[in-house]
């Protein structure tokens, strides 16, 4: 006899339920509860912080002044918008049934997820940084971890973006990375226009499919209820916002260039050197899109700029060393950056 | 890499000079009596893929085995840093939790996690793989095992 695959649709939660009540299910999951597909859709827009990310990458009069709730997830990512306009879901199994390495683990439990993009008409596929992408474009955020023995993968189907505010809730350097974040993000994260009944009846199938299992509607566990409460008490804490996992990275990030993720191996920074400010937009290892400035520049500045433009962004110093000073303390700013961790 | 004695096992590194949990690929080395200093073995730290984010419990937390004393981040996946031994944390390295890299580099040496006093009970290592052949076969194995299921490339 097959396992079951519990199907929840939770419907329209809270921005404060659209997580918790996924978190409830992999402790559940984890003592025992059946491997379980849930959905939900938050009824209002907020902002979701990893677990490891810290709130100093978040604007938070931006977020304040537009009535954004802050929560943090337990699983992995950086800080993303999230609104009624985005259907979340969540596969969670035992830890047992998913395979060791992160990567065989994800790819097992994406690749339904681009079954069901495709089923809704959407020519989906799942490229080599494990992002769900239609061409050039991520259509399909999504974080993992595993929670006590459950290993848990949640993601959305992004029916319309508002790239505007999705940047605008980032502390970013200055209006000039902010400029280059949107723009990378208006390129490189799309919406996907799939029907969101059917592409939850075919993720349904498709996880079924994959696990070998009988998908099977169901509800929380008692159990699961009671974790829900804490849950929901423990995510609305201050210790909780501050972040168990992020208090020793505030210090670490300060040290750094502000940098900013848009897609895998899309990404901005901002960083200063001693006077010197550098904002830029990196595709694939190479300067997209670049401003500089420096008070010892005399009028040079356009000509740092194209130079720098369609170069490696690790090989930015030979051609900064032939701009003098000013070269050299752009190079420092640059050198503040590390983009292949984000 | 660490001061001890050290082999290539089919293009990884493993140092014989600690004890091994096979499942977790965490490394157990003797400090000074009653005192180990525990990191990730490198085909551990190959798997996980490249590392995001290190974080631990704070100094002074009871360690038990099997139970977490941190939580890794590689490919926005969040996972726990499981305890080979029971005790309690003496220290946490705040330069791998500062760069995580460092525990890709020199994961026997500089990119050790924790220090921690092990509890008094006696026995703490006894379920760890120990001595040259015996973990030698283990990681062998191991490797040739993921190599088979496509964790790690050929």
């Amino acid at each position: 006899m097959a396992e079951t695959l519990r199907v929840i649709d939770f419907g329209p939660s809270s921005p404060l339920r659209s997580q918790t009540l996924w978190h409830a299910i992999a402790y559940g999951v984890s003592v025992g509860a059946p491997a379980t597909l849930s959905f939900t859709r938050p009824a209002a827009p907020y902002v979701c912080l990893g677990y490891h990310r810290g709130l100093d990458e978040l604007d938070a009069d931006y977020c304040r002044e537009n009535g954004l709730t802050i929560l943090r997830r337990m699983v992995g990512g950086g800080p993303v918008y999230l609104d009624p306009d985005q259907l979340f879901f969540q596969i969670c199994l035992p830890a047992r049934a998913v395979p060791t390495g992160r990567s065989p683990a994800l790819r097992m439990l994406l690749e339904p997820v681009v079954t069901a993009f495709c089923a809704g008409g959407v020519p989906a596929v799942l490229d080599d940084d494990l992002e769900i992408c239609l061409g050039d474009a991520k259509i399909c955020g999504h974080g993992a971890g595993q929670i006590e023995q459950a290993v848990v993968v949640c993601g959305n189907l992004i029916e319309r973006f508002d790239h505007l505010r999705a940047t605008g809730v980032l502390a970013l350097a200055d209006p000039d990375q902010r400029d280059q974040t949107l723009a990378l993000m208006r390129r490189f994260v799309a919406p996907a226009p799939v029907d969101p009944t059917v592409f939850e009846t075919a993720m349904i199938g498709a996880f079924a499919a994959a696990l070998g299992f009988e998908a099977m509607p169901g509800e929380l566990t008692r159990m699961e209820r009671t974790q829900l409460h804490a849950l929901d008490e423990q995510f609305t804490s201050e210790s909780w916002l501050t972040g168990p996992g992020a208090r020793p990275l505030v210090a670490r990030r300060r040290l750094r260039a502000r940098q900013v993720k848009v897609r895998a191996r899309i990404w901005t920074l901002g960083a200063t050197f001693d006077g010197a400010r550098v904002a830029a937009g990196v595709v694939r290892g190479t300067i997209d899109q670049v401003r500089v400035h420096d008070p010892g520049l005399n009028g040079s500045t356009r000509q740092v700029e194209r130079a720098l433009t369609g170069i490696p962004v690790d090989s930015v110093g030979p051609v900064l060393a032939g701009f003098g000073e000013p070269g050299r303390r752009l190079a420092s700013a640059f050198a503040a950056a590390d983009g292949g961790r984000l | 890499m660490g001061d001890g004695e050290w082999v290539s096992v089919a293009g990884f590194e493993l140092a014989l000079d600690r004890c091994y949990q096979p499942d977790t690929h965490m490394w157990v080395l003797r400090d000074e009596p009653g005192r180990v200093r525990i990191g990730m073995d490198a085909l551990g730290i190959e798997t996980s893929g490249t590392l995001a984010e290190l974080s631990f419990v704070e100094v002074g937390t009871e360690l038990t085995t099997g139970r977490p004393f941190g939580q890794l981040e590689a490919a926005k996946f969040v996972g726990p840093l499981t305890s080979p031994v029971s005790g309690r944390v003496l220290a946490t390295n705040h330069e791998v939790a500062m760069d995580p890299g460092l525990a890709e580099r020199d994961p026997y040496g500089a990119g050790w996690l924790i220090e921690a006093e092990l509890d008094k009970t006696g026995g703490e290592l006894s379920g760890l793989l120990a001595g040259r052949d015996e973990i030698t076969a283990w990681f062998a194995a191991r490797i040739a095992d993921y190599r088979l299921k496509g964790v790690i490339a050929e």
